[in-house]
């Protein structure tokens, strides 16, 4: 299918070219990343634009660089690479076990972690991990460097705090000792947008950190029910109790893929299980 | 039979390289030189409208727009069983998607710019989604002019209402039936609409020529019948038959999405306005799912009156289907289901009325399986609640009750040979019926799911195949025929069939898809007949060649006919075991006789087949009198499911299925068949869900929210199982089998879970979400 709207293509060689064009184009210019948004949209004429800036040749904005207490994820990587990279397995492992439900494989060798963040839909199954890890988004325009917190960066559903000048340089993510896993709901085995999505953090302290996407406007951490569990070990009793927190903290809507009655139902299924499979991988169990 | 060298074999697909190669050409692969012309189409976006206005002006004088075309350049109907649709809307639109104008252009994209320009002042009509909102007296009429459309015999439409076609079914005696039952179950299920989703979207592309021969190249699952259908059609521009040729390029999956002729219409018509130039129109993701055609709703109100020994006495089934704006091949599947909604059961006291209803959704038409998936999925269901109500084996029941060869069909015709006692055993046996199982996971309730199989072609009775064969020097065969091989391995089975007869190798045997000018006639490829009723013609068409070789050579080398046959590519003789003529030697150079001249020629064989036994004439009140169906395809499955009570989730481990497929020409086709339909089967009950908005527009045109399977989706483990209780007349003894393989794969997803959970679901789809809230909703009780 073709995209029948005309649009100018660039190709900056670097992070400065970029810059200066997006502050030039001001406004009218799409980032092409890996483009399985973007394209998609083109073509479906969902997103209109005059200009496409294809980052895609700027080979600085691949990097995953690892320190000691965070690990810099550029803006050019792809899920795949999260998902070939041990390191960032062993490390952050809420964050390789979502990129491991993102789409297909096909989708995933294209598609970049930024890329998701920048599209913001609700459903986006990076943004559970990125609020855990209290991530960072460091981005760039012509006139300086910002960074700016994931608890901050969604604004809206598709909405970011990013204005149109600037180019997201990649997301700075602390390392912190725990376990957890990311639990999604889709309607069949196959690749599938969430439904319903959950991150699970669990440490040896008993410090729990949750949070959620597809089952409210923006994705977001699950404050009452981390400050219900603070501290306390895990039993069956508590997991009943702190489920019933749930429906509290998120706001569902009945849409075709999935009603608010079962997305709240799942929720809980996912928060129980989760934490369960958490805290064993905590204790030593397979992770 | 016994020493069968090529049929019964699992030879290789003989376009299987081609395939996986990607050498294969596709209709939009195909090059048309610098003239071709693309078109876009101008859509409805009203459900059910008068048109005011179409103003084209703008997008006439659009740079680069060749022309623009609309309903009244082209004032024709067509329709493959009912003349109730035109090729562009007229005056009224009655669905949303359908097409009301074309704009073309020398590339796609200034058509579809160009066709943005095109605007529509409707008047908006009252819209009927809902076919029992349809049925109703009052009812707003979707078709004002029902009473005067050309219709086949067969068919019985009602004037001044929304119904396109209803079969009636009668036999024995309902009232004293239900009189003598123990018990009478009476339910109402509920299946929607489904989508084929073929990987290849529909292509076509029309060239008329300035001598007035008009060529279409189309993704069809029915070159010939396309090809009537545009001559018929366009028949008032001046086109007769033997001007219009349709080539049929391989195709991408069709599952009766293809049959008939949807949007390849507008490639024939549009072609005849800028004659000279091709034109291209393809359909995307989007226009696939809503103007092609869909498969049929229903609501099923089902009554089934029983024996306490389990003997069924009774059956009232009433099916109401939403064909949508169009009935032009729905009212068939409609009329199959009316003819055979007894299910492979014996029944002596029958009432079926089968009832076809016009809305204002999308057309819908043949899809796999052609109405057997939707109300086998009813019945089948209600089978095992009537067995667990009289406490009696869900498969016991079906034994109790199975058809037999002989027995009477619901028509009043006496049943085919079949095997289906043996399916049910070697089904039961495999998937260990009976035996419980229990997971380690307490979340998980194992259950498992039985369900018999049944399904007739569903063929005007003088659907005919037709066949040539002929030789060239090496003794190599070309095959020509009109079947489509659409994955199910077709153009293989043919040259098995000649390969066996003529003692030819298949690796010698070339068979590719139609040419309308250069290959005979075939009907369609749908109703799982091409291999029994095309399979008959290539028979015949080799035993023709066969025939000619013999003679030439008795007549030439003085052997007797009757002694002589066919072994390595050699004519032999049984009274002289050192005679050996090789086919290359003769077979388009003929044989030299002693006088040195020669004799005989080129042989080329032809066959025909039409099934000269049947006739769609019957009662209109009863159906009885006539004999529609050639004969039933039957079987059994199984499956043991894991169903997570919680999430819903539900995961087959094992399925098995056993098809009595006469005889299987090719064992590992009929396996890829079984495996391919019970996934898709799967699908439609699992997951594929449809979803219109109030206005009648689909919502989920797309695979982000309409989900076919994936490999993820797979069965752990599939047993296909073979049964060959011969078919009398098909080559080989084969049946077909095509259609068959999804039938059963809803009605036991909802046994199984009923026997995981406890929970009977009574419409389709039955996805996670329903299975997790309607257990939620049972341990809250």
């Amino acid at each position: 299918m073709a995209i029948i709207n005309d649009f100018e293509y660039h190709k900056p060689k670097d992070i400065y070219e970029t810059l200066l064009l997006l502050s030039e184009l001001n406004g009218k210019a799409k980032i092409l990343a890996g483009g399985t948004d973007l394209i998609v949209n083109l073509k479906e004429e969902i997103v209109k634009t005059e200009n496409v800036i294809d980052i895609k040749g700027i080979t600085e904005l691949n990097k995953i660089e690892l320190s000691e207490d965070n690990i810099f994820i550029g803006a050019g990587v792809t899920f795949t690479d999260i998902i070939e990279s041990q390191k960032l397995k062993e490390k952050l492992p809420i964050l390789w076990k979502a990129s491991m439900t993102v789409a297909s494989v096909g989708i995933r060798n294209r598609a970049t972690l930024v890329g998701n963040i920048c599209s913001a839909v609700p459903s986006l199954d990076s943004a559970p991990a990125l609020l855990i890890y209290d991530s960072e988004i460091l981005v760039q325009s012509k006139t300086g460097k910002r960074t700016i917190s994931i608890h901050d960066w969604f604004t809206g559903p598709k909405k970011t705090i990013l204005t149109p000048d600037e180019l997201v340089l990649g997301i700075k993510i602390p390392i912190f000792q725990h376990a957890g896993v990311y639990e999604k709901l889709g309607r069949y085995k196959g690749e599938d947008l969430a439904q319903a999505g959950i991150g699970i953090f669990v440490d040896t302290n008993r410090n729990y950190r949750f949070a959620y996407c597809a089952v409210g406007p923006i994705p977001k951490r699950m404050e009452k029910l981390e400050e219900f569990l603070r501290g306390k070990e895990i039993s069956d009793k508590l997991l009943e109790e702190a489920a019933e927190l749930i429906p509290s903290e998120i706001s569902p809507i009945s849409d075709i893929r999935s009603s608010k009655e079962y997305r709240i139902h799942m929720m809980k299924i996912m928060f129980k299980r989760g934490l369960q499979k958490s805290v064993a991988i905590l204790k030593g169990g397979r992770s | 039979m016994n020493d069968l060298k090529y049929v019964g074999k699992p030879s290789v697909r003989i376009d299987g390289k081609e395939k996986i190669s990607g050498a294969t050409k596709y209709t939009d692969d195909l090059e048309f030189g610098p003239n071709l012309h693309f078109a876009a189409i101008v859509e409805s976006t009203e459900a059910h409208a008068k048109i005011i206005n179409i103003d084209t002006i703008e997008a006439e004088n659009f740079p680069g727009v060749v022309g623009v075309f609309t309903g009244k350049d082209f004032p024709f109907k067509f329709g493959l069983y009912m003349k109730d649709r035109f090729i562009f809307a007229m005056d009224t639109v009655h669905y949303v998607g359908q097409q009301i104008a074309a704009v073309v252009a020398r590339d796609i994209k200034t058509a579809k710019r160009a066709a943005k320009l095109v605007k529509i002042k409707y008047e908006t009509i009252h819209a009927i989604f809902d076919q029992m909102e349809a049925l109703k007296d009052d009812a707003l009429l979707i078709h004002p002019d029902l009473g005067e459309y050309e219709h086949v015999p067969w068919f019985f439409p009602q004037a001044n209402t929304n119904i396109a076609h209803w079969r009636k079914t009668r036999r024995g005696d309902i009232t004293k039936g239900f009189e003598d039952a123990d018990y009478i179950l009476e339910d109402t299920y509920t299946v929607p609409r489904y989508a084929h989703c073929p990987l290849e979207t529909h292509a076509a592309v029309g060239l008329c020529d300035l001598s007035d021969r008009l060529t279409i190249w189309a993704s069809s699952q029915s070159p010939h019948t396309q090809r009537n259908l545009f001559a018929e059609s366009l028949a008032p521009l001046g086109f007769t038959h033997k001007d219009v040729r349709v080539i049929a390029p391989p195709i991408g999956g069709g599952f009766g999405g293809k049959a008939g002729v949807s949007m390849e219409i507008l490639a024939a018509a549009i072609a005849t306005k800028v004659k000279g130039n091709p034109v291209k129109i393809i359909w995307s993701r989007e226009q696939e799912f809503y103007n092609t055609s869909q498969r049929l709703g229903v609501i099923a109100k089902l009554k089934i009156g029983v024996k306490n020994d389990g003997t069924f006495t009774a059956i009232n089934h009433r099916l109401y289907w939403d064909t949508g704006a169009s009935a032009e091949y729905g009212a068939n599947v409609v009329n199959a289901v009316g003819l055979s909604a007894i299910g492979p059961y014996r029944f002596h006291n029958i009432s079926i009325d089968s009832v076809c209803l016009y809305t204002n959704l999308p057309p819908c038409g043949a899809y796999r399986g052609f109405g057997y998936s939707e109300f086998m999925f009813g019945l089948e269901s209600h089978i095992n609640r009537i067995a667990e109500h009289l406490n009696i084996d869900a498969v016991e029941i079906r034994k109790i009750n199975a058809i037999k060869e002989n027995d009477i069909l619901a028509y009043g015709v006496e049943m085919n040979p079949n095997g289906l006692l043996e399916c049910i055993d070697k089904v039961a046996k495999e998937i260990e019926w009976g035996k419980e199982e229990k997971s380690d996971d307490p979340n998980i309730k194992i259950g498992k799911g039985f369900s018999l199989i049944w399904k007739a072609p569903a063929m005007p009775p003088n659907a005919s195949s037709a066949a040539f064969l002929k030789f060239s020097e090496d003794g190599s065969i070309n095959i020509l025929v009109s079947g489509m091989d659409m994955g199910q391995g077709y153009l293989t089975v043919m040259a098995q069939i000649a390969a066996e007869i003529l003692a030819v190798p298949i690796s010698k045997i070339r068979t590719e898809n139609p040419d309308t000018d250069r290959n005979p006639y075939e009907w369609q490829t749908v109703a799982s007949h091409v291999t029994w009723s095309c399979g008959n013609a290539v028979r015949k068409a080799a035993i023709d060649a066969r025939d000619q070789i013999f003679e030439i050579v008795s007549r030439t080398l003085y052997l007797p006919k009757n002694m002589l046959y066919l072994e390595d590519e050699k004519v032999k003789c049984k009274t002289k075991p050192r005679f050996e003529l090789p086919l290359k030697e003769f077979v388009i150079n003929g044989i030299q006789a002693e006088d040195s001249t020669f004799k005989g020629g080129p042989i080329m064989g032809h066959g025909i087949f039409m099934p000269e036994f049947t006739s769609a004439n019957s009662d209109p009140e009863t159906s009885q009198g006539g004999h529609p169906n050639v004969h039933y395809t039957v079987g059994a499955a199984a499956i043991t499911l894991e169903v997570d009570k919680d999430s819903g989730e539900m995961h087959v481990k094992k399925a098995v299925e056993a098809l009595d497929v006469g005889k299987a020409i090719n064992p590992s086709l009929v396996k890829g068949q079984i495996t391919g339909g019970l996934l898709q089967g799967l699908a439609t009950v699992l997951y594929e869900d449809m979803r219109f908005d109030d206005k009648g527009k689909m919502l989920n045109p797309n695979f982000t929210d309409y989900k076919i399977p994936t490999a993820k989706d797979v069965p752990d483990e599939i047993v296909p199982i073979i049964v060959e209780v011969p078919q009398p007349d098909g080559p080989f003894g084969a049946r077909g089998v095509g259609e068959h393989t999804m039938i059963p794969a809803a009605p036991m997803i909802a046994n199984a879970v009923n026997d995981a959970l406890g929970i009977r679901i009574k419409s389709m789809p039955i996805t996670k979400e329903k299975v997790a809230l309607a257990n939620l909703k049972k341990e809250e009780k």
